[in-house]
């Protein structure tokens, strides 16, 4: 059972107003912000995520308890930052350059901020330059890198070229996922991991960072 | 027998002389016919002759005006973004509804209006010029859910399901209207078959499903039946959770996406439903050996039986080895269904 358990339960139905009320009893009755992260709101995404792969939540449910995770965790990033909580690691994710489709890339932004990412989300048709850029300006250690047509895919490729090229890519580890995205593909273009799903690209991230 | 006598058999239940082939096919015509896709997208003629040459090529049964989700959209007013050799997509980050009291005031576009539902209107009555004597035409459409996600930005449409209930009906029904116009027309200007996409119905769970897409998706079939049309539903993505509200809509044919594997969907929805698909279209058709793709086509008619129609589980992309294509035609032309006594 969390320690918080209303929060976790307003995350797992998707009920915002709740997450935030009750994210704000619990600080004015003095809770700990990185206790709440780590006690109700990761434990709660990771439920969300295993009911997403088990066919029991689909895109709206997820949706919307990432909806109260972020309406939760708006309030608590001053508080955490203030006190120099470190995230389990730092993530610039985006949609490929030509590429416009969004969803699949938001859910996989959210779950990893579930599950306790600092997400740097550069959006939709982003170039390789801009990756490169977002990289050296936030000291991110991951990237991911998303795409939906087996047109836009190739610019993987050419985003693991721009890091080499900048000297970067011994720094930074990069997930790839997508519709057309294949394991076999993310092996022949260098990527370190390709994520099948939302719920996979945090297992698959925590991997990357050593932290399970 | 030609494409059409082989096709209007399968559907009346009769013998046919082998299977029916009807794989959809979008870049992967325009890379055969070495035209750019914003050309085969925007310009019906130059879909035409791509598609024309690609059904003589490959031996397919059909040919299709689907080019990309994006033309009633434009036609509303919605921003898309045009690539010179990929699909149009449209712009969720200024969607046509953004705001939500825009639907009260959108009209629904005349499909012979000039614009891009026209162009497809034309592709159809070209179609109809050039091959109707021996190809199946088929015509299409976006489903509720598929357009509605068009029109208000998939993200959002997501959210309103929860948040505002009456906005999503109000947008399918409007959404309803306009395709069966689009629909109306395309079937005047030639096309025998309306294929219904509603790529994003797989986003949901099967209780939204029943509750919000389900009623319009019957409510759009059953109006493309009195117009006469045989429809084609496609629905991209898993939708395995789906697939016995997805029987009951009463198509005359559900084209499968690869990861719902053909044997449920058979379970699902009975003996009578032609199903088409499934094979894996980037990693068995795109990526394998023409052993694997006429493999997989057998296991795919094994678990569907003989009311079964050739095809991939979504669209067969650009750089699929033709060799595969013709291991699809040659599976196809060696299997005649064994119809019950």
């Amino acid at each position: 059972m969390p320690r918080y358990s209303q929060l976790y339960d307003a995350i797992l139905k998707g009920d915002l107003k709740t997450a935030v009320s009750t994210t704000q009893e619990a600080l004015a009755k003095g809770a700990d912000p990185e206790n709440l992260v780590a006690e109700s709101m990761v434990p709660a995404m990771d439920e969300v995520g295993r009911r997403f792969e088990a066919n029991e939540y689909f895109v709206p449910e997820l949706m919307i308890a990432a909806r109260a995770m972020k309406g939760a965790l708006e309030i608590l990033r001053p508080l955490l930052t203030q006190k120099g909580a470190k995230p389990t690691g730092r993530i610039v994710i985006g949609t490929v350059k030509g590429d416009l489709h969004d969803i699949g890339k938001n859910l996989v932004a959210s779950m990893l901020e579930g599950g306790g990412f600092e997400v740097i989300d550069l959006g939709i048709n982003v170039s390789p330059q801009q990756f490169v850029e977002a990289v050296k300006r936030t000291n991110a250690e991951m990237v991911g890198l998303s795409a939906l047509l087996t047109t836009t895919m190739p610019s993987m490729r050419t985003i693991v070229q721009a890091f080499k090229d900048a000297g970067l890519r011994d720094r930074v580890k990069i997930m790839i996922g997508g519709a057309p995205i294949t394991q076999e593909y993310a092996n022949e273009i260098g990527a370190d991991a390709f994520g099948e799903n939302a719920r996979t690209a945090v297992t698959l991230a925590r991997q990357l960072m050593g932290v399970c | 027998m030609n494409s059409r006598e082989r096709f209007f058999a399968f559907l009346e239940g009769r013998q046919t002389d082998h299977l029916v082939l009807m794989p959809i096919t979008m870049m992967f015509a325009a890379e055969h016919a070495g035209v750019r896709y914003g050309d085969y997208a925007r310009d019906h003629r130059v879909l035409v002759k791509a598609q024309l040459n690609i059904a003589e090529k490959f031996g397919f049964d059909y040919v299709s005006c689907i080019s990309d989700p994006a033309r009633e959209a434009a036609d509303c007013g919605a921003a898309i973004q045009y690539f010179d050799d990929q699909p149009p997509a449209i712009d969720e980050a200024s969607a046509l509804l953004m705001d939500k009291t825009a639907l009260a005031r959108l009209q629904v576009p005349d499909p012979l209006g000039g614009g891009r539902m026209h162009d497809r209107v034309q592709a159809a009555a070209l179609f109809k010029e050039r091959a109707g004597r021996d190809k199946v035409i088929e015509g299409w459409v976006e489903g509720p859910c598929a357009e509605g996600a068009d029109l208000r930005g998939i993200n959002n449409l997501m959210l309103d399901f929860f948040d505002d209930p009456a906005f999503v009906r109000d947008l399918f029904e409007f959404v309803i209207e306009m395709e069966l116009r689009f629909a109306r027309d395309q079937l005047d200007a030639g096309a025998d078959l309306i294929g219904v996409g509603d790529a994003a119905a797989s986003l949901v769970g099967p209780q939204l499903y029943e509750e919000f897409v389900w009623p319009f998706e019957k409510k759009l079939v059953e109006g493309l039946h009195g117009m006469g049309a045989r429809v084609r539903l496609h629905i991209c993505g898993n939708t395995w959770p789906l697939l016995e509200g997805m029987g009951r809509l009463g198509c005359e044919i559900v084209d499968l996406d690869y990861p719902s594997p053909m044997g449920e969907g058979r379970q699902k929805m009975g003996p009578g439903q032609a199903l088409l698909g499934n094979l894996n279209p980037v990693a068995i058709l795109r990526n394998g050996a023409a052993e694997q793709v006429t493999h997989s086509v057998a296991e795919c008619h094994r678990q569907a039986g003989e009311r079964f129609i050739v095809g991939a589980g979504c669209e067969v992309p650009r750089g699929t080895p033709p060799g595969n294509i013709l291991a699809l035609r040659d599976y196809a032309r060696s299997h005649a269904p064994r119809l019950s006594p």
